[in-house]
């Protein structure tokens, strides 16, 4: 059959399946809560079927992440950067390589979290899911914003979410350092190396907020581009 | 004059196979070019996109495309230069009509975006330069013709782009997307029929007795813009800003209201390439049958039988009836990501750079025409993804269209003249 010539010209659209990278990486983070009230909880086998589901949505976003890099081959000409959009899935698929990390570490290790910092813990938590949530809103505007022209209404709104985005993260920062804190005040009663990993967990957790917080200002930049 | 006399009858029934069959090729090929994006765009079904196109190729061919069809028919050759041996020009336009048939035939199976027009054109310049004598070739006229294959695609490229530019800043860029779409698509609607009838009265009815002058031609024109634009609104009054799901990509209000428009441009686009490229057909056979049924006089000022422009739409028709449809199809479906919004622009910017060729005589690509378009749009950030690669492959196809063409042409030609003399 014929190939005419611009059926060709015009190619798959790239935006789609990173807004479906980002939702299966949302997925992921709400996996995650799941999986560490359970592990506060050591309840270890509901851990493990937890922690499966979340691998099996990183390797979701893996193969979402290889068919957007596949639509963005050299020679594309995009209505978007293309090194935007290119840091943009690297960033975004950190998100479920990070919830992994967390999950895959605090099962190998049965990893306990103390009685008295766990609320806090979950709170912190439950913050990093919100912001990769609001990101993720930001990210499912994206083909809306393509289709209205980068400007409009949902412009406007991207832009607020994105200002939301910078006041979670700020409230984000400040539970991680009360949460340093608290952790800081039992280290000294708790075995050293859980301690380590308790802060590295933490850590990571923060990391989780921080991706999605560099998702949403990648999203501005294409935006107001 | 005795080949004319001995074997007319078999020359005349052979010019119109091929010439039906060559249509036939136009039906179930480049017609697909021209609808496929209102299909893929989800604005017309299959079976409307058909219907639209069986209408609007046959009246763009019938009213609008005697300029194109005389240009191949008389304008690349010299026919007075033929006087002495008008079988010549008999066989060379068989010729080019086979040549060009055989190379399309080729060029589908490999899948190379290969225009209709270039091989005609590039094979009636390679039989008449070869064949007769390099003086027979009007060479200014095919300088122009091939300077305007050059300049379709970058002028319809620039209307596509302004046309965009237009839809970003009066419709999608603001507060209230949908009204606005609904306030100034009317306006779009208005600009296609007028674009459209100024063209085709101006410089296409000589033929149907109807000759206007310019003030006349304008003022018909805005009376045929106004009331098409006032249809249109009728018809916008019913679209709710509600979501659609079609197939399987969601329509919102404004897709909505952009799809109505490209109803309207769908019809454009038919017309436009009824009136250049059933002259691919139609114009070669038109020389063939005036020189035979004249009785092997070359005469310049002979008009057009009209049942070759029947035959021409019927072939078109036959074509776009047992093949075409798949090939729609086909298209449609690889260019869903072109939206109404954006699909109206490319198409309206085609359909106006065509039907301006069409008036003028000049028988461009409405392939190459839509890709200028397309890419056009894309300048604008109106498409999320192009292949560049594609442009090239389709320069390549276009170079080496004209000398292949020309080369079959000869060959046939020379066939012609050995089996009939």
């Amino acid at each position: 059959m014929k190939k005419s010539g611009y059926s060709d010209l015009i190619k798959k659209s790239p935006l789609k399946p990173i807004q479906d990278h980002m939702e299966i990486s949302q997925q992921s983070v709400a996996e995650l809560l799941i999986f560490l009230d359970h592990a506060v909880n050591s309840r270890w086998e509901d851990a493990t079927s937890s922690r499966k589901n979340i691998s099996d949505l990183e390797n979701k976003a893996d193969k979402l992440k290889a068919e957007t890099r596949g639509l963005l081959t050299k020679g594309i000409f995009l209505a978007v950067q293309r090194s935007d959009l290119l840091d943009l899935i690297k960033l975004a698929d950190e998100i479920p390589n990070t919830a992994k990390d967390i999950s895959g570490l605090m099962l190998g290790r049965r990893m306990d979290i103390p009685s008295t910092i766990s609320n806090s813990f979950i709170n912190f938590a439950k913050e990093a899911s919100q912001i990769s949530s609001v990101a993720g809103d930001a990210v499912g505007h994206l083909e809306e914003l393509f289709r209205f022209s980068f400007g409009g209404n949902v412009a406007d709104r991207m832009q607020e979410l994105i200002l939301e985005l910078d006041n979670l993260e700020k409230t984000n920062d400040q539970t991680e350092i009360n949460l340093r804190a608290e952790l800081f005040k039992l280290e000294a009663d708790l075995p050293p190396i859980d301690v380590m990993f308790l802060y590295d967990i933490i850590n990571k957790i923060g990391e989780l907020s921080d991706r999605s917080q560099q998702v949403g200002h990648r999203i501005s930049l294409i935006a107001s581009r | 004059m005795e080949v004319i006399a001995l074997y007319g009858p078999y020359l005349l029934i052979s010019g119109c196979i091929f010439g039906f069959l060559m249509a036939w090729g136009i039906g179930a090929n480049d017609v697909a070019n021209a609808m496929g994006p209102s299909v893929g765009a989800k604005a017309l079904t299959l079976s409307q996109a058909i219907l639209v196109a069986c209408i609007f190729e046959f009246a763009g061919a019938y009213l609008a495309g005697g300029e194109v069809t005389s240009t191949i028919r008389k304008g690349i050759i010299d026919p007075v230069l033929l006087t002495d041996s008008p079988e010549l020009l008999v066989f060379g336009m068989m010729a080019s009509l086979l040549s060009a048939g055989v190379w399309l035939i080729i060029a589908s199976f490999k899948g190379w975006p290969v225009s209709t027009t270039h091989s005609i054109v590039g094979a009636i310049v390679g039989f008449a330069a070869v064949g007769i004598s390099a003086e027979s070739v009007s060479w200014s006229k095919v300088g122009s013709i091939v300077s305007s294959w050059v300049i379709s695609p970058i002028m319809a490229g620039i209307i596509s782009y302004l046309i965009f530019r237009s839809v970003q800043s009066l419709i999608l860029n603001t507060q209230n997307p949908f009204d606005n779409a609904k306030k100034y698509v009317p306006g779009y609607i208005f600009l296609v029929g007028f674009v459209i009838s100024m063209v085709t009265l101006l410089k296409g009815l000589k033929h149907i007795g109807l000759t206007l002058n310019f003030q006349e031609s304008l003022t018909y024109s805005i009376l045929i813009g106004i009331s098409i634009a006032l249809l249109g609104s009728l018809i916008l009054r019913r679209v709710k800003d509600t979501y659609e799901k079609r197939g399987d990509v969601v329509f919102d209000g404004v897709e909505k209201v952009f799809g109505i428009l490209m109803v309207f441009t769908a019809c454009a686009m038919a017309f436009a390439h009824g009136s250049n490229d059933v002259a691919n057909a139609v114009g070669p056979l038109a020389a063939i049958v005036n020189v035979v049924q004249s009785g092997g006089e070359v005469a310049a000022k002979s008009s057009m039988p009209w049942w070759i422009l029947l035959l021409g739409g019927g072939g078109i028709v036959a074509g776009l009836a047992t093949l075409g449809y798949k090939v729609i199809e086909t298209v449609g479906r690889n260019i869903t990501e072109l939206t109404p919004s954006r699909g109206f622009a490319a198409v309206l910017a085609a359909a106006a750079t065509v039907v301006l060729g069409s008036g003028t005589g000049l028988p461009l690509s409405t392939t190459h025409t839509l890709v200028g378009a397309v890419l056009g749009v894309g300048l604008a950030r109106g498409i999320s993804a192009i292949d560049l690669s594609v442009v090239g492959r389709i320069l390549i196809s276009w170079v080496v269209t004209l000398p292949v063409g020309a080369a079959l042409s000869i060959l046939f030609f020379y066939i012609f003249k050995s089996i009939f003399s």
